[in-house]
């Protein structure tokens, strides 16, 4: 859920309570005041039958206005307790005399009292309609509503067009965070805002990736310095094996072991330039970028592994169209000769290998094994097919260096063939 | 031939020291910047074997003081730095070749007899071994007059013999040279064996002595029987 919808949610359900309640209480406090005021009326008017029945002795006579009834009854002495109370009043219709009905009822207020005239006891009912106050009641309780609504809808407003603005500031330090990428040298810039979060969020944000890049830096140029310091013995047991091979007088026992520390030594010495190629790959140091023909490159290519083709039979299907591209030549060729080793590796004697060349796109099938490979798998570090000498990293080293050249380098397995596809 | 090894790392000089002696060179080595220096002010060389990585002393100076006093010796870097702006820097200032580190020495006598050859005949470009002559310009070689013709790979793996006469050349050293260190084909060097057979059937069906000797398993050998 959005921030927005939340916080609305929040807000309108709150407004409405606080509203609900205010209004509440509101009704009450108002037809508080305004019974009071009736009952200020009822007093008044009982006030005048008391000062009536003083001076003249008896009870004024009762009549009726449209909002007002007083009733006299004869009561036994001492048995009328005086109090407010609400009831309803009748209005008699002046219109329908003679209707069924003849009138409505309405809500009133009503004061019991009583009085002596003479000797005799008398209860006093006077009724007076509140139906202009409860109009009174209702009219305030619709503005009321008016204005809830008035409100919230402004609310509505104010808080979609002033909260999208306040929270720009996050969106765009989310962006940043999106396009972060712990090898490039781009650096998370300072977003402009007043609002002291998104300027601490911010800068937090910024020093995590400048200390997430810093480590990564310092990992990679380990890894660097790691490798390079491997290539001065691996250049020494070199040597030294070529040295000694040159003693003579081996036993087949001795001169299969030291074919076995030559396959071993080439080995290690493969990882480690694969390693060091890696580094510098990620870390973007080659830079002879020319324009090459792939066409004329795949060519020259495949004239190098001809010996190799023809020592497992394999049959090369070879369709190209040509297709130049701005890229390191040096990893260009790394990137083909990966590819096309894999392709040899990974075939069986008398399979087939079918390269094709068009401007969109570089496909390399090979026959090979019958299983499906996992895309994700095949392109991590040192994941090796079991039996596979190669150093585990062609392929990572083929996608780096299609991410590096903005191509796209993919895997299927159709119909026998693995294939893998170059987009350019 | 005269041969200056300036290298750091005492195994590696002692093996280079030790190739490159037995055929009737005279080696002489430096373990430092300024010992490389004081040696290359005294005294001339054909070929310089320059590690530009030295403890005391970075060797792409020693370079540009030969090339100051436009001295004339070859000069072949060995560079554990395998990056493009380091060799062309290297090649820039007038080395003229640049391995890197790890190599086999049959790979580096091979490149050091290129500069020899470059440097002593002074373009003459004809290459005598007993009774092949190989000339390196048309790339085409002779047996006794006989001309025998040879593919682009094989060409390149009988000069690589001839430099490396009287060694033990391993498979891996050989498969390295032809196809470079790109090619990781997993030790499987079966498709050399049919190189070599076909360099010996050529030479040999033109009335040449069969040099070519395989060496336990582990590589060949060229030299007379």
């Amino acid at each position: 859920m959005k921030l927005l919808t939340t916080y609305n949610r929040v807000n309108l359900a709150t407004t409405i309570i606080v509203m609900l309640i205010t209004g509440i209480i509101y009704y009450q406090a108002i037809s508080y005041i305004l019974t009071g005021q009736k009952d200020k009326d009822l007093v008044v008017e009982e006030q005048e039958i008391f000062d009536y029945v003083k001076l003249n002795h008896e009870l004024p006579q009762t009549f009726e206005s449209n909002d007002q009834q007083i009733t006299f009854y004869t009561a036994v002495p001492g048995s009328i307790q005086r109090e407010f109370f609400n009831t309803q009043y009748f209005e008699k219709d002046e219109g329908h005399r003679h209707h069924r009905h003849g009138g409505e009822y309405e809500s009133g207020r009503g004061l019991i009292s009583s009085v002596t005239v003479g000797d005799k006891y008398y209860k006093i009912q006077i009724i007076e309609s509140k139906v202009e106050t409860e109009d009174l009641i209702r009219l305030i309780f619709f503005i009321t509503i008016g204005l809830i609504l008035f409100l919230l809808l402004i609310l509505l407003l104010t808080n979609r067009l002033i909260l999208n603005r306040l929270w720009q500031p996050f969106y765009n330090i989310m962006g940043e965070l999106r396009l972060f990428n712990i090898a490039d040298t781009h650096e998370i810039p300072s977003v402009p805002t007043t609002i002291d979060e998104f300027k601490e969020l911010n800068t937090t944000v910024a020093e995590m990736a400048a200390r997430a890049k810093h480590d990564y830096q310092d990992l990679k140029v380990f890894t660097e310095n790691a490798s390079h310091e491997l290539l001065t013995p691996i250049a020494v047991i070199n040597s030294k094996l070529d040295t000694l091979i040159q003693t003579e007088n081996f036993s087949d026992r001795q001169s299969n072991l030291l074919n076995d520390l030559y396959g071993a030594v080439s080995r290690l010495n493969r990882l480690n330039q694969s390693l060091l190629l890696l580094v510098k790959i990620e870390n973007r140091l080659l830079h002879d970028k020319q324009q090459i023909n792939l066409r004329e490159l795949l060519e020259e290519m495949l004239s190098q592994f001809e010996e190799i083709f023809n020592d497992k039979n394999l049959n090369l299907v070879v369709n190209l169209e040509d297709k130049e591209v701005n890229a390191s030549r040096y990893l260009a060729e790394i990137l083909l000769s990966n590819l096309i080793s894999n392709a040899i590796r990974h075939n069986y004697n008398g399979g087939e290998i079918v390269i094709r060349l068009t401007s969109q796109s570089l496909v390399i099938k090979n026959t090979g094994g019958p299983e499906q490979l996992e895309e994700e798998k095949i392109f991590t570090r040192f994941h090796k097919s079991s039996g596979s000498e190669g150093s585990g990293l062609g392929l990572t080293i083929s996608r780096q260096i299609c991410e590096n050249f903005g191509f796209r380098l993919e895997y299927l397995f159709e119909d026998k063939f693995h294939v893998f596809v170059v987009e350019f | 031939m005269k041969i200056l090894i300036i290298e750091d790392e005492e195994g590696l000089r002692e093996s280079i020291e030790e190739y490159f002696t037995e055929s009737g060179n005279i080696c002489e080595t430096a373990d430092s910047y300024q010992s490389a220096l004081s040696k290359v002010n005294l005294y001339r060389y054909d070929c310089i074997l320059l590690d530009i990585t030295l403890p005391d002393g970075n060797g792409i100076n020693i370079l540009k003081s030969l090339k100051e006093n436009n001295h004339p010796d070859g000069v072949l870097i060995i560079s554990a730095k395998n990056s493009l702006d380091d060799r062309l820097e290297g090649l820039n200032i007038g080395a003229d070749d640049y391995l890197v580190k790890p190599f086999h020495l049959s790979e580096l006598k091979a490149r050091v007899s290129a500069i020899i050859r470059r440097k002593s005949y002074n373009g003459s470009n004809l290459l005598v071994f007993n009774e092949i002559t190989i000339d390196l310009m048309a790339k085409e070689v002779k047996v006794d007059k006989t001309p025998v013709k040879f593919t682009r790979k094989e060409f390149a793996l009988l000069l690589y013999f001839i430099a490396n006469k009287g060694k033990v050349v391993s498979k891996n050293a050989i498969a390295e040279h032809l196809w470079g260190d790109g090619i990781d084909m997993a030790n499987n060097f079966d498709f050399i064996y049919s190189h070599i057979k076909n360099i010996r059937k050529k030479l040999m069906e033109a009335g040449c002595t069969d040099y070519i000797q395989a060496a336990y398993g582990m590589g060949y050998k060229f030299s007379a029987p």
